[in-house]
């Protein structure tokens, strides 16, 4: 069950830093005023991307009530493997192989303190 | 001028976005661990609702989401400025923050062991082979 709850909120998590990037960049970069930047605010990227961090952070909540932070907290870099995926083939960004080995070290360091 | 504005300012967001975020965790948790007391002192009820442990409840949780969204609208001036796949990992920094203040902090004083330890130090590790190999960040 506490498993479930972290994987739910890691997936809601990724999903937002990927509706937050798409935001910043179609919403947010071109804004020059006070005003553009709140209507960036709302738009539809950024709305999105806040529901999702809301839930997700809802949910992480309820996961650190059940746990330690400094256990539950490493997990939490799952969503880098998962943001790192959605970069190289949604937003296409260029990824070198020292960045996916940099990911691998990453996912293996969760493995050590879940494992705890 | 857009919101990207000078170059210092994106390192500026992405100290605070990291600093903040991890502020936020300890601050829920801490939040969390007052509303688990306040649970096993049965005092839950309604009419207890102003009670100690429940009102350190509600202020370390709140504290901690307002440095939570603080932390959030930094990050959306990191991400105006960096690509995803590069900003992204260095919000790992903010682990070791929440691990160093986790287990010194005497409000939560979790116990740190060897191993835990280990898997965030090789977190780190990834996280800087991440960030400082290859080209140049900006989007």
């Amino acid at each position: 069950m506490n498993d479930l709850l972290l994987l739910t909120a890691v997936a809601l998590l990724s999903t937002s830093q990927v509706l937050q990037k798409v935001g910043a960049t179609r919403r947010l970069a071109g804004a020059r005023t006070p005003s553009q930047w709140i209507a960036a605010l709302f738009s539809a990227e950024l709305l999105a991307a806040i529901a999702c961090i809301a839930a997700g952070t809802a949910l992480w909540l309820a996961v650190l009530y059940r746990m330690d932070v400094s256990r539950a907290f490493p997990f939490l870099s799952l969503t880098t493997v998962l943001v790192m995926t959605a970069s190289r083939w949604y937003l296409r960004e260029p990824v070198t192989p020292h960045r996916w080995a940099g990911v691998a070290l990453i996912a293996a360091g969760i493995a050590l303190v879940a494992s705890t | 001028m857009t919101i990207r504005g000078a170059r210092w300012l994106g390192a500026a967001a992405l100290s605070a976005s990291i600093v903040l975020s991890a502020l936020g965790q300890l601050g829920m948790k801490a939040g969390m661990q007052h509303l688990k007391l306040a649970r096993a002192d049965g005092e839950l009820a309604w009419s207890l609702a102003f009670s100690p442990p429940l009102r350190g409840a509600l202020l370390w949780t709140l504290a901690g989401l307002g440095a939570y969204a603080l932390s959030l609208l930094a990050w959306l001036a990191v991400l105006v400025r960096y690509r995803l796949s590069y900003a992204y990992p260095l919000l790992a920094l903010s682990y070791v923050l929440v691990y160093v203040g986790a287990t010194s902090w005497p409000e939560l004083a979790e116990p740190a062991t060897p191993q835990r330890t280990l898997g965030t130090l090789l977190i780190l590790a990834g996280v800087a082979l991440v960030s400082l190999t290859g080209e140049r960040a900006d989007r």
